[in-house]
């Protein structure tokens, strides 16, 4: 048989248990002597402490003048031994816990920046209609709208970028799953 | 309080502002969002379409649209397609809002499926109007035998026959050499194909298109003439020509050609390279006639000339260029024949070092990297 721990035991003596675990416990103590025991002499011991708490002679404001005075002391004497000015409390927000703290503010301000405002920076410049490559892929883009075609299924370090001077990019590469070549075009005008 | 309670306060914030994005992402309504169209009498039908990890993610006042788009056709025709050009447009990207996927060097039998993969982002204002947020139509499909059906708005049929034209004169060349030199030499072949594949020489260039650019001088510019390589068998002759240039900069190509051929010619493309301060070569960009409704007789000089601006750098750094070259690299005649150097002028002149291969070079050493001698064997024999 399992018994209950000393804990759970003095809890229910002292009426401190929620119903389910009062249920179970009493369900136990239904067939267990020593549990019943432990229980009563719990129970026992309850009725005599606050006998102890009201023993006369222990004068409990001078006892606690004394610790204070005692704290005091001890406060003391360590300013007296210290070398470096270290708090005794520090702030919340000191040293890494502040670098970490801000940094992951700017992370937050900068990811929400990049995402309300898309709009390439080059774009400001009016720097016309622009044709290049980009990381597997080409790209279009003018005044903040892009187009992009990636090179689906191609190895980057296969794939051959050209340059059409009426303003046209083209990328081809071998489709790595269906063994075809492909020319991915992207046109700066109408033709 | 802690450092661990802190950490986890902060950890907790962390978690809870990325919860706050993925929650603005949704999953793409392909219906309203995309509009594939196909004409009732179009060689190929639309079999299935996948959207795959599709999304739109609105970003302040704009919309980011992720579009992994799979799509499997199939040939309704009873002739054989060498290649498909699709064109996709976001009307409401105010200019450049168009692209294509196009793909060469196709063998598609009667009532074969093929698949075409699309991956496209695009960012747009949110307040734009109603309809597709893109469109996909067929711009056209080149046949075995040269025949090409579609409404071709971005010039796919010459494009197509361009890359056909090459398809056939490389396929030829490797068929030579296995007929010549056995599987060994052909083996060979290709791997000194793949190693200038990895060596060539590749430049990062940007090009912009702005309003009245002519006319505006960049301090330190100064004119630089072209040199050119001409091929015996070119229908075109390169004559003279000039480019603007400015450290990394380059504008304003402008070539006199003229037609040697008996034929009037409707297109004439130009390879442009130019060589930095060590005297490495590149291919800058390909320069086309800007005039589409050209029109050169036989024995008469027409100009090829742009108006864009080629930034080039290289790994990050900007490249310097010292000197410029050009070659006649497609010609198109008004009866719809495409031209292209036939791979003897291209190694005498030590362009494949420079150029990259053509498609199906670059489609047949893949195979050869990738099955072995026995299956690029088998792949020539199906031309």
């Amino acid at each position: 048989m399992k018994h209950p721990s000393q804990a759970t035991l003095a809890l229910h003596a002292g009426g401190d248990l929620g119903p389910f675990a009062r249920w179970r416990i009493d369900r136990h103590l239904a067939d267990c002597d020593q549990c019943r025991e432990e229980v009563a002499a719990y129970g026992d011991m309850r009725e005599v402490l606050p006998e102890l708490g009201e023993m006369p002679e222990v004068a409990w404001s001078r006892l606690a003048a004394e610790m204070q005075a005692n704290i005091r002391l001890g406060l003391a004497a360590g300013e007296c031994v210290r070398t470096g000015e270290v708090p005794l409390r520090r702030s919340l927000f000191t040293g890494a816990r502040a670098v970490v703290a801000l940094a992951s503010v700017a992370a937050l301000l900068v990811t929400g920046l990049m995402i309300e405002r898309p709009i390439p920076r080059l774009s400001l410049r009016n720097e016309g209609v622009v044709v290049q490559s980009i990381p597997n892929g080409i790209q279009v883009r003018k005044d903040g709208q892009a187009l992009q075609l990636m090179n689906a299924g191609a190895k980057e370090q296969q794939v051959t970028y050209s340059v059409g001077a009426q303003g046209s990019m083209r990328a081809r590469f071998v489709d790595q799953e269906t063994g075809n070549v492909t020319f991915n075009t992207v046109y700066v005008e109408e033709q | 309080m802690s450092r661990s309670s802190n950490f986890r306060r902060v950890s907790i914030l962390g978690l809870v502002s990325a919860l706050c994005l993925l929650a603005q992402e949704a999953p793409l309504d392909s219906p309203n969002a995309i509009k594939f169209d196909l004409k009732p009498d179009s060689p190929v039908a639309l079999l299935s379409t996948s959207m795959g990890e599709s999304r739109v993610t609105p970003r302040g006042a704009a919309l980011v649209l992720d579009l992994h788009m799979a799509l499997s056709l199939r040939n309704t025709t009873a002739s054989r397609i060498r290649g498909v050009v699709l064109r996709v447009v976001s009307q409401e990207v105010a200019v450049g809002g168009k692209a294509s996927v196009s793909v060469p060097s196709l063998n598609v039998g009667p009532g074969e499926a093929f698949p075409i993969r699309i991956d496209l982002q695009l960012m747009r204002p949110t307040q734009a109007a109603g309809g597709p947020l893109v469109q996909v139509d067929l711009d056209g499909v080149l046949f075995q035998d040269f025949s090409f059906y579609g409404p071709d708005r971005l010039n796919s049929q010459r494009a197509l026959t361009a890359w056909e034209m090459e398809a056939q004169r490389d396929r030829e060349h490797f068929k030579r050499v296995l007929a010549q030199n056995g599987p060994e030499g052909l083996r060979q072949e290709m791997l000194g194909s793949l190693a200038r594949q990895a060596e060539r020489p590749q430049l990062d260039v940007r090009l912009v298109r702005r309003r009245a650019v002519s006319g505006v001088a960049v301090s330190s510019e100064h004119t630089a003439q072209f040199a050119f390589l001409k091929f015996p068998d070119s229908p075109v002759e390169p004559l003279e020509g000039w480019a603007e240039l400015a450290g990394n900069e380059a504008h304003a190509p402008r070539i006199e050609v003229r037609n040697n051929s008996a034929k009037t010619v409707k297109y004439v493309e130009l390879a442009w390279l130019v060589s930095d301060q060590k005297g490495q070569q590149y291919v800058a960009a390909s320069l086309p006639a800007s005039n589409p409704g050209l029109y050169l007789p036989p024995g008469k000089t027409a100009r090829v000339l742009q108006d864009s601006e080629l930034h080039f750098t290289r790994n990050g750094e900007p490249v310097n260029i010292r000197q410029m070259a050009g070659f006649v690299s497609q010609v198109e005649f008004s009866d719809g024949k495409v031209w292209v150097p036939n791979r003897q002028s291209l190694e005498n002149a030590a362009l494949l070092r420079v150029l990259a291969p053509s498609a199906e070079e670059q489609r047949l050493s893949d195979l050869y990297r990738k099955k072995g001698l026995q299956a690029l064997q088998d792949e020539l024999k199906k031309f």
